[in-house]
């Protein structure tokens, strides 16, 4: 069987014409989850395949799903102690719809604890590792997820963002990340952290393929007030159009970042060039600004999100947090209740509207802004307790489209010196998923990624 | 960066702890007085905008007053038994707690 590296269109393919069974697909990831997965700490927990030929767009295809959300009858953790035994008694709404599109659950993925972190090792059950280099974090919060779609221990997985928790590990682990618009994949059954912010999303190993997975899981849910009721696009069939686009450039999204970066991410757009796309200087508020609304915003919202945690209905008690939650908690606290209410929470909800304001400035000039995803590649473990910003200062590039709501996509745009993958970040306009997926399409068509997820999976053949 | 420097004391984080029901041991609290000052510092730079007549965002995409539909029925509903079940205090059914009154 030839599976190593086929994407989930790929693999649909193969199991119409029986090149396959679904139980020879799913057995062949569980058989990589087996040899590798203690060397990643990728899952922390399996779950069972039970009947086969399951229906549906995805239909007999495994997938990755990050521990906050909620699985009915399997362990769900959000990589905390608190929750250590949880065995949720629902289905998150993207659990369902991944169900019912025949996705085969393969297990649950490790995490930052609460998804506070942007590096996996404030996971309370020990941090994930890099496939790249496995003395290097593979980023965070989703960092289980982009390991084991590195390493091709799924085809496909589901991650989800606060501020860069699918993109900036997608960066790290070299793979495809998409943070769809804010609304646009309801939330119902997420373990929740900034419930003005969080948003689940596709980890894939194409653009295609986080197209299809997209078009699963977006939509309308009753069982989320803040769920969109904009239409759900045809992502995959938008994505293909031939389309020329101006491209925005802004120089305060390429200060700060390594030269190494720097030099794949402008070889990048000079691909975008020769593809026939405008490339339009834009100027947009300091990413620096979104950091502080992010902080402020993210903070005092954890601190109401992480109150239900009572020890009482489910769940250990609140001696059970590790010190990430707790100094987000606190800070929350604080800034809701110190009579510094105005100071930070209503001035950082002000900003918020400037950093909205300008994308839909920006967005009425250009198709798509395009950046760096992160300013370095993935650090060696460890490095994230030399700072208590550690997150804010790695997904600093990711804030703004965090803050304002609108999608963004990361993909590979080539290795580093030490080779480690680079990841160049497609910005887009509200519900234009379509748009950013186009033009990853088209820098996928064109240059393949420079190799780079092939490299990926290829260091672990067997 | 903010010149001026946010100072915490040891009642102030025991009096955060408090209220978010959080139990910190003496190390902590150290650590916490100079990172969340940090933290609160960093934060400053917003006064760098001028935010005169801003509204407020609370929500990005522009969703008001979203209802449930009149006579919808609610089938995720738990069962009791399914409410309960992942429990470490309860009893006939409920949840046990401590005595409030």
């Amino acid at each position: 069987m030839d599976i190593l590296g086929k994407s989930a269109v790929e693999l649909l393919e193969s199991l119409k014409k029986k090149e396959f069974s679904e139980k020879e697909l799913f057995a062949y990831f569980h058989k990589r989850i087996e040899r590798y997965n203690s060397k990643f700490n990728a899952f922390l927990t399996l779950a069972e395949s039970t009947d086969e030929n399951h229906e549906g767009p995805l239909g007999g295809i495994p997938f990755a799903m990050k521990d906050n959300f909620c699985t009915k009858g399997v362990r769900t953790t959000a990589s905390s102690k608190v929750l250590e035994h949880f065995i949720p008694p629902y289905d998150s709404t993207v659990t369902i719809r991944m169900n019912q599109s025949g996705a085969v659950l393969q297990g649950k993925t490790n995490m930052d604890a609460w998804a506070h972190g942007s590096s996996t090792e404030t996971s309370d059950f020990g941090p994930s590792k890099n496939p790249w280099n496995t003395d290097r974090a593979p980023g965070g919060s989703s960092g289980g997820s982009a390991a084991a779609i590195s390493a091709y221990l799924s085809p496909i997985a589901i991650g989800s963002e606060t501020a860069g928790s699918i993109r900036q590990p997608a960066a790290w682990c070299g793979v495809v990340g998409l943070k769809p618009t804010y609304g646009r994949v309801p939330r119902y059954g997420v373990v929740a952290m900034g419930s003005s912010l969080d948003c689940p999303g596709p980890m894939t190993i194409t653009a295609e393929d986080a197209a299809l997975v997209l078009e699963v899981i977006a939509g309308n849910d009753s069982y989320d007030a803040t769920s969109s009721p904009v239409p759900v696009g045809s992502y995959r069939k938008e994505m293909k159009k031939k389309r020329k686009m101006t491209i925005g450039i802004a120089d305060e999204y390429m200060e700060n970042i390594s030269d190494d970066v720097k030099k794949r991410v402008d070889e990048a757009i000079e691909i975008f060039k020769k593809q026939g796309h405008t490339i339009k200087k834009v100027k947009l508020i300091s990413p620096k600004y979104a950091i502080s609304v992010y902080t402020i915003i993210q903070r005092a919202e954890v601190s109401s999100n992480l109150a239900r945690y009572d020890g009482i209905r489910y769940g250990n008690d609140r001696t059970h947090f590790g010190q990430e939650a707790k100094r987000r908690i606190m800070l929350g606290a604080y800034t809701l209740s110190y009579g510094y209410y105005d100071a930070f929470y209503k001035k950082a909800q002000q900003v918020r509207t400037l950093i909205i304001e300008d994308f839909k400035r920006v967005f009425n000039e250009v198709d798509v802004i395009v950046s760096p995803t992160t300013p370095v590649t993935a650090l060696k473990l460890g490095e994230f307790e030399k700072y208590p910003f550690f997150g804010e200062v790695m997904d600093i590039l990711n804030e703004g489209a965090a803050v304002s709501g609108i999608p963004a996509i990361n993909i590979p745009c080539g290795l580093d010196s030490q080779k480690l993958p680079v990841g160049l970040q497609i910005m887009g306009n509200y519900f234009d998923e379509s748009t950013i997926l186009n033009l990853a399409y088209q820098f996928e068509k064109e240059t393949n990624y420079f190799d780079v997820i092939k490299k990926g999976f290829e260091r672990y053949k067997e | 960066m903010s010149s001026t420097h946010t100072k915490l004391s040891k009642s102030d984080i025991l009096h955060l702890a408090k209220l978010a029901n959080l139990s910190i041991s003496d190390a902590e609290i150290s650590k916490y007085e100079s990172q969340l000052a940090e933290t609160i510092d960093y934060v400053e730079n917003m006064k760098e905008l001028d935010t005169k007549g801003v509204a407020v965002t609370s929500q990005t995409t522009d969703l008001t007053n979203i209802f449930f539909d009149d006579g919808l029925v609610n089938n995720r509903a738990l069962t009791s038994e399914e409410a309960v079940a992942n429990s470490k205090t309860k009893q006939n059914g409920y949840f046990k707690v401590k005595k409030i009154m």
